[in-house]
């Protein structure tokens, strides 16, 4: 029984004939070798080249000499330092909140997972210059409101030190390693404390010998995962390092490319491939640390266990919870929301109340443009990168193809590129490409990497969509007479589609915030509105700032709305 | 109706060789089970013949066509094979209502919404399950899921009925009453049918005929009476209940009619008539197979019959388990089961005579004969 005419002949290519998955891989492979390997290949190239893209010029070493120097190693170790001295703090807390939500019986715990998880779809440049606002040392509200309180001339909160950029990354690994964690918390099989119980270990020996153990993996990975992401930070450091010369990787890639003339990019490159070997040992530190032992050690069977009563400190947790969302979302939401209305940042009296900014934004073409290619981008890149990840998926956990493990494996390489690293690699990879395809200095360049950094997130989680369907289903449907096509239309993509979306609206929210690599790729006519944020605040005009990050929060509440609402009660349902 | 031929059928994974070159030939409308242990190869012939897995060598023909032909590269695709399949995990589509789950064939071959109607309706009600129709596949239980495949599996009238140890998770009571009615919708559709299961109880209720599996090859084909009186080897004597199976050599050995023969056996401390499927040579040796329930307890010392085997010995414990009382007998030649009513008089320690009669006592070579 043929399918739509139309469309039988794919299937029937795509299934039948050894020729069609040859071309569907080789497809495949091509797009990632351009996506994935030729970026990377560039970094490699440019490190050596003596001058910058598309300039005749000399192979030597000399980039990665100055990469020896005294200043760089310092550069590394505060790298290390501040991810190292942000990840530790942070999965305690995390920790916490997770028991805090999972096993107690605190009051309102799905709002305040609502809440307390909203902090990681906010851009972090966003809150960095809400922040930088809020605890400037000198006009600083909450300096201000310290000198009102107390009535003294000093300022005690500086954000622009080591502690700053500290508690502005934990700001974001928090909620990060909470996602993380929770679901192992939530689907701990109770039975297997209790089992510890009855055999006579005390509440704080069970906790010790049987819960943590269980979670160990669990921690670790996510912990490692926060570490690297730590390493990858750039907005915190820009923001708070670099003004008081605390210099990490990433920012100093940056500013080798733009802030220094003439630009070093042989030095940023070189120190682009450092940063990516470090984080190359450190994902095999996890393969090592973790092998063996997966995530899913502690897997639920959909009950929820019984949750620990607390009596009357439920209402403590409850307050604590509140207070974390307080600090994270609110104060900077607020001090944006007041930013927005007075004349200048800083001074906050009735006569200085003014909507100019709102009308000075919205009547401004810069803002329009860069809200257009934020929104076309997400949009474009959010569809094709899922399209992508789904395919590669697919292949990799459905089928026996040949060449399965080598998209996989190339779909993930640009895990360990930070944006800014990815961003150097496309920098190169545009230039030299021949001036038939004109990607450099278009739209099309940020829409290559945006795909580019998403595609391993995308594969991961249309392949546990993918693992979490028997291959039962697919069979039977394909026994009772469906063909291939049809059964991927009816079966899998019909079972997929909420992973799909969830994956679409995280992509989506990845766009929004991204600045490192869009910094380097952009162009004038290619903004979007990080780049158009940061340049404002360079021009110290907070003001604005202050609007464009407003409406940048309503889009991300209601993104984040209609994720909570519309698509996990549609999970919820099946 | 259809009828299934599989010739010379093998599946290599790698080296591994799954099923190594299997003959059957499913009659229309028989009902034939595949039986052995886990890995024994049941579940590749199985979906072998349903198109889910290659064979890497011999024919298969469904209905008098050949659906698969690995020397002249034949294979028709499974939805072109006209099949039903109820898989080991049901595989109920959890997106869709039990009604969507049922019309699913129907809809992918564009069948008109009147006819889908009537059809789901009618394989329904054959499963008993027409007041479910619009529930949610995920809220059934396990042995209404198990309705639902059977009613998705039927709702076509596919030409063959596949069935991949579809009663396996479900408990005990559950099993033998969808087991009972199984066959019973079977027999009233006389549609044809191979069941792959590795419960021996399962098979002999239901089938016409069992296939005795056994590392990739056929150990036996037969009714299921004559697979459990008549074993071909010891493979597949040990797979049915708990037989005593001892080890003995032939004396002599006479035809008794054209299946069978009798045999003078000696072995350890015992030696007597029994039974075997082919002429054996003197001095050959044998696995002598009696089971329990064929066995009975005689005062010690009693002297065997002309047509009976004896072992005296004494009761080495007893475990009661309701319709009878397993009895095990410590002789020379260690230790025997015996069946007993449940409220007999031995204890343990008593010295008897265990006695098999000549019909029930079948002898084996531990080299598999050629199966029928």
């Amino acid at each position: 029984m043929p399918a739509t005419p139309g469309l039988s002949w794919i299937g029937r290519l795509l299934q039948a004939t050894s020729a069609g998955r040859v071309v569907a891989v080789t497809l495949l492979v091509v797009l990632l070798t351009f996506l994935s390997v030729y970026p990377l290949s560039m970094l490699l190239y440019g490190s050596l080249h003596s001058t910058p893209p598309g300039m005749a010029g000399t192979f030597n070493l000399d980039g990665y000499l100055q990469v020896l120097t005294l200043q760089s190693v310092v550069t590394l170790l505060n790298t290390v330092g501040i991810s190292l001295a942000k990840t530790i703090p942070s999965l305690v807390l995390a920790v916490l909140l997770a028991w805090i939500l999972a096993r107690t019986d605190t009051p309102m715990r799905g709002a305040l997972e609502a809440l307390i998880t909203l902090p990681f779809f906010i851009p972090p440049i966003l809150t960095a210059m809400a922040w930088g606002m809020l605890g400037n040392p000198q006009v600083g509200l909450l300096n201000q409101l310290y000198q009102w309180v107390t009535g003294s001339n000093t300022a005690p909160i500086n954000v622009y030190s080591y502690g700053g950029v500290v508690w502005h990354m934990m700001q974001y690994s928090v909620p990060f390693l909470f996602l993380l964690i929770v679901d192992a918390f939530r689907a701990m099989d109770q039975s297997l404390e209790e089992a510890a119980r009855m055999c006579g270990a005390s509440r704080l020996r069970t906790f010790c010998t049987v819960t943590l153990q269980l979670m160990l993996p669990a921690l670790t990975g996510a912990a490692i995962l926060s570490f690297i992401r730590g390493i990858e930070n750039f907005e915190s450091p820009l923001f708070f390092g670099t003004p008081a010369g605390i210099r990490v990787i990433t920012t100093d890639i940056y500013d080798s490319i733009n802030q220094r003339s003439p630009p070093e990019y042989q030095y940023a490159t070189a120190i682009s491939f450092v940063i990516m070997a470090l984080l190359f040992l450190i994902v095999l530190l996890q393969w090592r640390i973790l092998r063996g032992r997966s995530f899913q050690t502690v897997t639920g069977k959909g009950y929820s266990p019984t949750v620990m009563k607390l009596g009357k400190w439920r209402w403590a947790t409850f307050a604590f919870c509140l207070l974390f969302f307080f600090v994270t979302v609110v104060l900077p939401v607020g001090q944006l929301l007041i930013g927005s209305f007075f004349k200048f940042f800083g001074f906050y009296q009735r006569d200085m109340l003014t909507l100019e900014h709102y009308r000075a934004v919205f009547g401004s073409s810069d803002f329009w443009r860069g809200f257009n290619n934020t929104i076309l981008l997400g949009f474009v890149g959010a569809t094709l990168t899922m399209l992508l990840g789904g395919a590669v998926a697919y292949i990799s956990v459905r089928t026996r193809w040949r060449g399965r493990r080598l998209i996989d494996a190339m779909a993930w390489l640009p895990w360990m590129m930070p944006g800014i690293v990815l961003g150097v690699g496309f920098l190169w990879g545009f230039a030299l490409l021949p001036h038939a395809i004109p990607i450099y200095g278009t739209i099309w360049a940020l829409l290559l990497a945006y795909i580019s950094l998403g595609t391993p997130l995308s594969v991961r989680i249309m392949s546990s969509a993918y693992a979490q369907l028997s291959f039962d289903l697919e069979e039977c449907s394909r026994v009772h007479g469906a063909s291939w096509l049809q059964t991927m239309g009816r079966i899998v993509i019909a079972l997929a589609w909420p992973s799909f979306a969830v994956g679409w609206v995280l992509l989506f929210f990845g766009i929004m915030r991204e600045l490192s690599a869009s910094v380097l790729l952009y162009s004038v006519g290619s903004e979007v509105l990080s780049v158009v944020l940061l340049k404002l605040w360079a021009n110290g005009n907070a003001e604005q700032v202050s609007v464009i990050g407003l409406i940048m929060m309503g889009m991300v509440i209601l993104f984040r709305w209609v994720q909570l609402k519309v698509i996990k009660s549609r999970i919820n349902a099946l | 109706m259809s009828n299934v031929i599989i010739e010379q059928v093998s599946r290599n994974f790698g080296q591994f060789v799954a099923v190594d070159g299997i003959d059957l030939r499913v009659n229309e409308g028989e009902f034939v089970t595949l039986l052995g242990p886990s890995g024994c190869g049941k579940t590749t012939t199985l979906r072998m013949v349903a198109g889910l897995e290659q064979n890497t060598g011999g024919r298969i023909s469904i209905g008098n066509e050949i659906v698969s032909d690995a020397t002249r590269g034949i294979f028709v695709p499974s939805e072109r094979r006209r099949l039903g399949m109820v898989f080991q995990s049901y595989a109920i589509w959890p997106h869709m209502t039990v009604f969507d789950n049922v019309a699913y064939p129907l809809r992918v071959r564009r069948r008109p919404a009147a006819e889908i109607l009537g059809r789901v309706t009618k394989a329904l009600q054959l499963v008993e399950m027409e007041g479910f129709a619009e529930r949610p596949a995920p809220a059934l239980s396990g042995g209404q899921q198990q309705r639902v495949a059977i009613a998705r599996a039927l709702v076509f009238e596919p030409t063959v009925l596949l069935l991949d140890e579809p009663l396996s998770n479900l408990d005990a009571k559950l099993r033998l009453q969808m087991g009972d009615e199984f066959r019973s919708i079977q027999k009233r559709l006389g549609m044809t049918s191979l069941y792959v299961t590795h419960d021996q109880s399962e098979a002999m209720a239901l089938s016409d005929r069992v296939v005795v599996m056994d590392r990739g090859r056929i150990q036996q084909i037969g009714a299921p009476e004559d697979i459990y009186r008549y074993p071909a080897n010891r493979t597949v004597a040990a797979f049915f209940g708990a037989p005593n199976l001892l080890e003995a050599s032939v004396e002599s050995c006479v035809r008794v009619d054209e299946r069978r023969f009798r045999l003078e056996v000696v072995g350890r401390g015992w030696r007597g008539p029994c039974e075997a499927a082919s002429e054996m040579q003197p001095g050959q040796a044998v696995t002598v197979m009696a089971r329990p329930e064929d066995a009975r307890l005689a005062p010690a010392g009693s002297k065997a019959g002309a047509d009976e085997l004896a072992w005296s010995g004494r009761i080495a414990h007893t475990i009661f388990r309701g319709p009878i009382r397993s009895i095990v007998v410590q002789t020379d030649d260690g230790r025997l089961n015996v069946d007993a009513p449940p409220f007999g008089s031995h204890a343990v320690g008593d010295n008897v005579t265990v006695v098999v009669p000549q019909r029930a006592a079948w002898a084996v070579v531990e080299k598999a004969a050629k199966a029928q």
